[in-house]
């Protein structure tokens, strides 16, 4: 074998060590990947043939949100958890160009609290 | 949850300040409920999609139509029944969520509720009704078999899914939402002010104020955090109470004793994967009383308690501070431990 051939030979040795951690280095990232997925399970997915609104588990990506979301500014409060106590329906009417917002309770209120 | 929802009550806008999410609210289900979507053009699916999960749910589970499925099944009186896939998902998750509670929120307290005077719409309950009869421990979840779609029901068992079917609600009106806008953009739905996001939520997440009431959102007791997803729900003693005879009572009974819960602490807020995670934790801890932070802290949950004194507690990484943002836990125990239609169990 001469010279040029040995050279050719550790070239394409090398070139499949490459290969190799390549593919080692790969699958332990899908395996990692999965293994994650795995320990963070998500809602039942949909029954087949349910529709989303009356079997409600359609299976879409769930409740996932995006921690620290890309979406936009919002800085004013836009629901509240509470006590479901009651009914309340807010109404909203413009007068004089401005928004009076108007909140009425519907449950009779029985409460000493 | 009340009768007519079929005949939906239109939403009206709610002006919060921001133009980059648009928000609308109605009532639901003997409560109130609320959207809030970016980008706003989302707003008239994301309501069409929640009606379509409100009018559903109510059908399948409300206690207080007599024409919902829930109310036939009690109307047989116990038996072999199969269910409809909404109705069994329901089923299956307030039996998870009993599982998950060690019994703590368990959905065989039905006719203690009965007994104490909610038999009906909350809204249309006589306030000064006559004493309740005497106080059972509840039936016990166990005592329910659901295999798929079949339920086996004990005679005379009925059962009350208060203690999950808002978070449920939520968690299904989040998903139907993001479906209906293409998997675009972000949702914020609350029950009666159990709460569940999905999709991409703000900046900083989506601000939420923490109230007993929904009429204190205002007041120097509340607090505003932000939820990036998840849910949130909250229980309390304080609101839906009516007298019977010379007592006080209210909705979140103890399975154990058949009668109202009476722990230290009036109103309990915590987080969890989904909404009904959350719904039902919640109900755990107020039923929980004195051993409440011990079992929200085994469960990993933030968890912000009021005292009947008024003082607060916050756990699991609450944040302590206004504007905090509230740590989601990522394990689902409820939809998790649920027999769906097509589960294979």
């Amino acid at each position: 074998m001469d010279t040029s051939s040995r050279g050719g030979l550790r070239h394409v040795r090398r070139m499949s060590n490459w290969t190799a951690a390549t593919l080692i280095v790969g699958t332990g990232a899908a395996a990692a990947a999965l293994a994650h997925q795995a320990s963070h399970p998500t809602p039942v997915p949909a029954a087949a043939g349910g529709t989303a609104a009356t079997a409600g588990t359609a299976a879409v990506p769930a409740g996932a949100s995006t921690p620290g979301g890309a979406g936009p500014q919002v800085t004013h409060s836009v629901a509240a958890t509470t006590a479901s106590g009651v009914t309340v329906t807010t109404t909203t009417r413009t007068v004089n160009g401005k928004a009076i917002v108007t909140r009425v309770r519907h449950a009779p209120v029985t409460a000493d609290n | 949850m009340t009768a007519g929802l079929t005949r939906a009550v239109p939403w009206q806008p709610v002006m919060t300040g921001d133009d980059a999410v648009a928000v609308a609210e109605r009532g639901a289900l003997g409560t109130s409920a609320r959207v809030a979507v970016w980008p706003p053009r989302n707003l008239g699916a994301a309501c069409a999609a929640v009606d379509e999960v409100l009018a559903a749910l109510d059908r399948q589970a409300s206690r207080f139509r007599a024409d919902s499925e829930l109310s036939r099944l009690h109307a047989a009186g116990g038996g072999l029944f199969m269910l409809s896939d909404g109705l069994a998902e329901a089923v299956g998750v307030a039996l998870a969520a009993a599982r998950w509670t060690g019994g703590l929120a368990d959905p065989t307290v039905g006719d203690a509720l009965i007994s104490l005077g909610y038999d009906r719409d909350f809204a249309a309950i006589d306030p000064d009704g006559a004493p309740p009869g005497a106080a059972a421990p509840a039936p016990g979840w166990q005592t329910v078999r659901l295999d798929g779609v079949l339920l086996r029901l004990p005679p005379g068992l009925r059962l009350d899914l208060g203690a999950t079917a808002k978070g449920m609600g939520s968690d299904r009106a989040v998903r139907a939402v993001m479906a209906a806008a293409g998997y675009q953009g972000g949702v914020l739905v609350s029950l009666g002010g159990d709460i569940a996001v999905a999709g991409t939520s703000p900046r900083d997440g989506w601000p939420v104020t923490v109230a007993e009431e929904p009429d204190q959102a205002g007041s120097p007791r509340a607090q505003l955090v932000r939820l990036a997803g998840g849910g949130v729900a909250t229980s309390s003693v304080g609101t839906r109470r009516w007298r019977r005879g010379a007592t006080m009572v209210h909705h979140i009974v103890d399975p154990r004793t058949g009668q109202p819960a009476d722990g230290p602490w009036r109103t309990v807020t915590a987080a969890a994967a989904t909404c009904a995670d959350a719904n039902a934790a919640t109900t755990a801890a107020i039923v929980a009383g004195a051993r409440a932070q011990e079992w929200l802290t085994a469960a990993g949950l933030p968890a912000r308690l009021t005292g009947h004194d008024g003082q607060v507690r916050c756990l699991g990484g609450w944040p302590a501070a206004a504007g905090g943002r509230v740590p989601v836990p990522s394990g689902c125990h409820v939809y998790a431990g649920a027999r769906p239609p097509g589960g294979g169990r």
